[in-house]
């Protein structure tokens, strides 16, 4: 049978429910936030961590000329090197709905035989047969393919030809299809020569022996085997290192979730003020007996541990509430974001460290916050404590700020005054609410941020509608004359993409980027120039480069030199400007400048911008486009919509910003919780003061509103922080995302006017909930008892 | 003979306040006995409570010493008080002060729960003696609310019996009781005190003072009256 000072204990837990449900609930949206960032975490590690290397990802991929079989067993031979394997990736272009978009088709000699980026067969048909081909299965959607039926491909001017779809697999190292806005298919050598490809594998992708190599390492034993390579007298276009054994998307995940991470301690912190708050006002309403314990022998030890082993048992309800929840959360958030790295995460689970953490949070949590109540409870001395009456002299609420407002009612000054007699207990409370309006109007800024980086992207610096890309190089004019012609162009350009990489002095190549030519006063790119200048017509050697290019070659400098790659020609640059252009690593110069580095004078792209803003009128021109540049004898390789692009970039960006979004609403549920026991608390202890009021006339409605007016002074205190608060936190977000997605335009850093202003009707809504129940226990009180009430 | 159980030498204790230091005891040397009964009266401020505090060690002396049952209890620790105090000294309250969540015998066992006295399976049996003995057996698996004030009382001193206290302390413990129930309170504590128990009881009760063994009486920090009374 339990001791009576466990009974008695139990007792006063179900005897104040509400209360203990308050503390329970606190503990559990605390933990929730805190562990489904941490069960995301810990999920998508194990999954990027074993689920990538489990295809024993390339360490490096090498692009040549065609890749026989005594080529792969020379590289196979040399030491450094584990496994070697080539493959040929096609671009080319498929029918979807009525329309071409992109398709990247990849081919080995034997798909039964991959060893490095292995595939993994989802449903129907592996490997693909003559004739049919496998897609990548984060490309289904965009490729409205489904298995069995035919989908329409063409390479560069070949003819077109219907290959049935034969099954799905994944290829965990690739980018989403979907998010790429790619069809990525596999077929077999034989099935390339039918498209009129060439069939011929011209990829060599190697995995060095040694696992703990770093990035420069693997790079040198690259130029191993590209000299190997080159020494065969073939040449080798480009060489790409990836960060060993992290998955493309890997670090932007990582800081993702940091950010994410930092909402949840934030969310455990502001509930631990909140148990805080809840365990003193447990205690007191407990002073009196806690006194009578001593008297009769407790020592203050014996008192302490009755009140903290309570909290543990309160913690481990509240993790057996919360883990569940996290996990679920957890699992949700991993998943959505493993489709980001075109992972599954199904067949993983969540690591047990990370529940061990969570379950010792949540147990240990309200220990720590309700030590120090309990400890200052339990020291108080025996007399103090017998002398306790619930009204309290400290005359705190008599700030001479609050002796200024001479105008106002008696009653609305006592609501106000004891808004602040008990300083620490309202600053927590008033924290609470206002970092969670931080976090919302922060969130509601990011999300305008990002909206307004979006649009400026794709109008003030991209200012084109529709990209088309050629299979082969044509004369600029050429192609500007024929897309003029067409109707509802209303400004066209001619550019071209090649691939660059820079040349290191050691003569090791980095990783290739994109280098885009284009008339130096172009009309259809206005970069932000971020320090330096734009291009110039006079540019025959001047390279503009963007931020994100800098950050993998943080080397570059205004005014540097560097000698640059492309097409396999060496060609020296003069940085001359660094610009903001959008998320990828490109480098932009003018079309003679292209000209001189590469000998190739031809334009394998072109930039239109439509007479007509709608997107719908825009997608029937590109149709129209492509129609009339294949009746003038024009090859065409893809053609991209700009509205398309943006669309599916902001609904991504935006996703975070959602997230946040539902962070600050589980804190204001927290600050609510908090401003309901504070509240609750108030009238607790002031029943006698309450009792004295009513015996000096107060009614019913002047009572409710005491206790409603001092919670909207909390609130709206609260409201009035969050404001200047919501600035660094629009600051902090921005950095943040910017360094993981892309750089934002912060438009301003004030909040949104729109925002403040809903911001302050939920914390009325929030306040006028939250006082009801303390609001109407108070006006339950009676005289008689209140003045009774020992 | 009878030993003194309780011994105060030179006892002062003072308050500091806003208005100077208040001296609620001054210079008080006092003996009680072992089996006595005794009441202490006086008007309100005249250091009656602060007397019973500073004997039950939930007060300490300004100056001067006090001993109970030959433990010098103003140089205890808080920590060694406490201990001792559950032991040593059995407290009633005015308003009686049960733990509103336990029920009569629990919070008769409760005592025993924290000072570990008796062994943890015989408290229960032993609480029901001491209810029984204060004839409350037949409550002693109801909360304090279903009791009526004297029961409520009774329980108390049967609470504060628990671990055989060398002294029983009261607080005006019928200050809240009618007039009946007042008389059958003193009355057991008078048959306590001749089985034995020193109480010691600080009461406005005129009537108490026919039951007692001696009556102090105490005015403005001093004892201005020590009598013998006629149970002594």
């Amino acid at each position: 049978m339990a001791s009576p000072r466990v009974r008695k204990i139990l007792r006063d837990v179900w005897h104040h429910k509400a209360r203990t449900i308050l503390v329970v609930l606190a503990i559990s949206i605390g933990i929730v936030g805190a562990g489904a960032v941490l069960n995301t975490w810990s999920l998508l590690r194990r999954v990027t961590r074993e689920g990538f290397l489990a295809t024993n990802p390339a360490s490096a991929t090498i692009r040549t000329d065609s890749i026989d079989a005594s080529l792969l067993d020379r590289v196979r031979a040399l030491p450094a090197i584990r496994e070697v394997q080539a493959r040929r990736t096609v671009i080319g272009r498929a029918m979807v709905g009525g329309a071409w978009r992109s398709a990247v088709l990849f081919t080995v000699a034997d798909f039964t035989a991959i060893r490095i980026g292995t595939l993994q067969p989802m449903s129907g048909a592996w490997p693909p047969a003559l004739g049919t081909v496998v897609i990548e299965s984060s490309s289904m959607e965009y490729a409205d393919a489904a298995i069995g039926q035919p989908l329409i491909v063409q390479v560069g001017d070949a003819e077109q030809q219907a290959l049935d779809v034969s099954g799905i697999a994944r290829d965990a190292g690739l980018a989403p299809g979907w998010m790429e806005h790619v069809v990525y298919g596999f077929v077999t050598p034989g099935t390339l020569a039918q498209l009129g490809a060439p069939a011929s594998l011209n990829l060599l992708q190697f995995v060095v022996r040694d696992e703990a190599l770093d990035r420069e390492e693997v790079r040198r034993i690259a130029y191993e085997v590209k000299a190997l390579i080159e020494s065969t007298g073939r040449r080798v276009v480009d060489v790409d290192v990836p960060e060993p054994g992290e998955h493309i998307h890997a670090g932007q995940i990582n800081s993702l979730l940091y950010t994410q991470g930092a909402f949840g301690v934030l969310a455990l912190l502001l509930s631990g003020f909140l148990v805080i708050n809840l365990v003193s006002a447990m205690l007191a309403g407990q002073v009196r007996e806690i006194g009578v314990m001593k008297a009769i022998g407790a020592r203050s030890e014996q008192l302490a541990a009755m009140y903290l082993g309570l909290a543990l048992v309160l913690g481990l309800v509240a993790c057996l509430v919360a883990l569940p929840i996290a996990v679920l959360l957890g699992r949700w958030y991993a998943e959505f974001t493993a489709t980001l790295l075109n992972f599954d995460t199904a067949g993983f689970s969540i690591p047990v460290w990370a529940i061990a953490v969570q379950l010792a949070v949540g147990a240990l949590l309200p220990v720590a916050a309700a030590s120090i109540p309990v400890l200052r409870g339990c020291r108080i001395p025996v007399s103090a404590a017998l002398r306790d009456f619930g009204i309290e002299g400290d005359g705190k609420g008599n700030a001479r700020w609050l002796r200024g407002f001479g105008g106002m009612t008696r009653p609305l000054l006592l609501s106000l005054r004891n808004a602040f007699r008990r300083r620490q207990r309202m600053a927590l409370t008033l924290l609470t609410l206002a970092m969670g309006g931080a976090v919302y109007l922060g969130a509601l800024n990011l999300r305008q941020s990002i909206r307004n980086s979006v649009a400026y992207m794709f109008g003030g610096i991209l200012r084109y509608d529709i990209s088309v890309g050629f299979a082969r190089p044509y004369r600029a004019d050429s192609i500007e004359a024929a897309i003029g012609r067409v109707d509802g162009v209303s400004r066209v350009e001619a550019w071209s993409g090649s691939r660059a990489a820079i040349a290191r002095a050691e003569g090791v190549l980095g990783n290739a980027f994109p280098i885009v030519s284009l008339p130096a006063n172009s009309a259809m790119v206005s970069f932000v120039v971020d320090s330096g200048r734009g291009l110039t017509p006079g540019d025959s050697s001047g390279l503009v480069v963007n931020r994100t290019l800098l950050r993998g070659e943080p080397g570059i400098t205004i005014g540097g030199d560097v000698s640059l790659v492309i097409d396999g020609r060496s060609s020296r640059w003069t940085i001359v400007g660094i610009v903001e252009s959008g998320p990828g690593p490109t480098a932009f110069a003018t079309r003679e400048a292209i000209v001189r580095a590469t000998g190739e004078a031809g334009m394998d792209r072109a930039v239109v911008f439509a007479a007509d803003r709608r997107p719908a009128a825009q997608a029937e021109l590109s149709r129209r486009l492509r129609e009339a540049l294949q009746n003038q004898g024009f090859e065409i390789g893809s053609s991209l919509l700009m509205a398309e692009s943006r669309r599916v970039l902001e609904d991504h960006m935006l996703l975070v910003a959602g997230f946040l979004m539902i962070m600050s609403q589980a804190m204001i549920v927290v600050g609510g919780l908090g401003l309901a026991s504070t509240m609750s608390l108030s009238v607790l202890e002031r029943t006698r003061e309450i009792g004295v009021l009513r015996a000096i006339g107060a009614d019913h409605r002047s009572i409710l509103a005491m206790i409603q007016i001092e919670g909207l002074v909390i609130s709206i205190a609260s409201w009035a922080l969050a404001i200047p608060l919501s600035i660094p936190m629009s600051v902090a977000l921005g950095n943040a995302f910017g360094r993981i997605m892309m750089p934002v335009r912060v438009v301003s850093l004030m909040p949104e006017s729109s925002g403040v202003l809903l911001w302050l009707a939920v914390v009325v809504g929030v306040s006028l909930v939250a006082c009801a129940w303390p609001a109407s226990r108070a006006t339950r009180v009676t005289t008689a008892a209140a003045l009774a009430y020992e | 003979m009878s030993t003194p159980l309780i011994r105060l030498e030179n006892v002062t204790r003072t308050f500091p306040g806003a208005a100077g230091a208040f001296t609620a005891l001054s210079d008080v040397s006092l003996t009680i006995d072992q089996g006595e009964f005794a009441v202490v009266v006086g008007q309100s401020g005249s250091g009656k409570s602060t007397l019973l505090g500073l004997l039950s060690g939930i007060d300490r002396p300004t100056r001067g010493e006090v001993f109970v049952a030959d433990t010098a209890v103003h140089s205890l620790s808080e920590r060694a008080m406490s201990s001792w105090r559950g032991k040593a000294v059995g407290i009633v309250f005015q308003f009686f002060q049960l733990l509103p969540t336990l029920t009569a015998v629990e919070n008769v066992m409760l005592p025993m729960d924290f000072c570990g006295t008796w062994v943890p399976r015989e408290r229960r049996e032993r609480a029901l003696a001491l209810l029984e003995r204060l004839g409350v057996a037949d409550q002693a698996d109801k909360f304090p609310t279903k009791l009526s004030g004297g029961q409520q009382q009774r329980v108390a001193i049967a609470r504060a019996l628990a671990n055989q206290p060398a002294l029983l302390l009261a607080d005006e413990p019928t200050g809240n009781l009618d007039s009946r129930t007042s008389d059958a309170i003193l009355e057991l504590f008078r048959s306590l005190a001749a089985e034995g128990q020193t109480v010691v009881m600080v009461t406005h009760e005129q009537g108490a003072r026919r039951l007692a063994s001696r009556t102090i009486t105490l005015a403005d920090g001093r004892i201005v009256a020590n009598e013998r009374g006629s149970h002594g």
